[in-house]
């Protein structure tokens, strides 16, 4: 598989690490209302879907960046590929 | 007690291989230091390389030489710095230049560096490099930071068919062995 990285190009899969569901992004506050029943879904409970799903890869043998990947799993098809630092900035998350 | 003597010495031993239409030399003439961009730093570091060695600051996938310096990029924020070192271009001098505009760590001794030359030297590197190493697609000055079997390399093409590979000292004999293999078996 090849995931086009944003900043490099194409590069080949076995360079990177797979971590999980993109929304890995959204850590709950700590010490919000909730907050018990709010990590506990954020550790826990993940979506499992057949078809599009973000996930975040970590280039490891690469440039050390995190990706956010859209990717079929069906059919492994790639549709979208961003840096997190991006995707994490847009929903307005300082650094 | 016993009188120790310590010696410097390369890791491969200033390594100069022939192998079929490849050429392999350890380069122990190079000097490394890495260098971090501090936070909102990233224009301040930028003027730094510029009027200290008139060294561009390299884009994601190209590394810029000027002179006997060159810059690596490693990750986002960070490089290194390769350097032939001279009288007035020491290791002081360059983590001295960048004291307030960089984080500055030595790497000399961390890595073993190899240069892979001659008409055999793509199609060698073909073979366990997953890079893409088409002149169009890694043209000269192209770095990456990638694997060959299972080590982390940092590969630059200097020329037509001459790439630096750096990886880590501590596994030198493996990398020599993995790049030494595929050139005895891509050899014509």
């Amino acid at each position: 598989m090849i995931i086009n990285h944003p900043l490099l190009g194409p590069r080949d899969a076995a360079e990177f690490v797979y971590l999980g569901d993109a929304n890995l992004i959204n850590r709950p506050e700590g010490l919000g209302d909730n907050a018990e029943d709010a990590m506990y879904d954020h550790v826990y409970l993940r979506d499992n879907p057949a078809g599009i799903h973000r996930e975040l890869w970590y280039h490891e043998q690469g440039d050390r960046s995190w990706l956010v990947v859209t990717r079929n799993t069906l059919t492994h098809e790639v549709t979208s590929v961003e840096l997190a630092r991006d995707v994490a900035r847009s929903m307005g998350r300082s650094r | 007690m016993a009188d120790f003597s310590l010696k410097a010495a390369p890791v491969l031993g200033g390594l100069d291989l022939s192998i079929g239409q490849c050429k392999l030399v350890e380069r122990t003439d190079i000097a490394l230091i890495s260098a971090a961009v501090p936070l909102d730093g990233r224009t301040a570091f930028e003027a730094r390389l510029k009027t200290e060695w008139n060294l561009d600051t390299p884009s994601p996938a190209t590394s810029t030489r000027a002179g006997p310096m060159r810059a690596i990029p490693m990750t986002a924020d960070q490089m290194m710095l390769a350097f032939e070192p001279g009288p007035t271009l020491t290791e002081a001098s360059v983590h001295a230049a960048l004291d307030s505009d960089a984080y500055t760590t030595t790497q000399t001794d961390a890595w073993v560096i190899l240069e892979l030359s001659g008409a055999g030297a793509t199609t060698a590197l073909e073979r366990i490099c997953p890079v893409d190493l088409d002149a169009e697609a890694f043209p000269v000055n192209g770095a990456a930071r990638t694997t060959m079997e299972h080590l982390g390399v940092l590969i630059v093409r200097l020329g037509t068919d001459c790439f630096l590979l750096l990886s880590a000292r501590s596994s030198a004999q493996s990398f020599l062995h993995a790049v030494e293999i595929s050139c005895d078996w891509t050899a014509p």
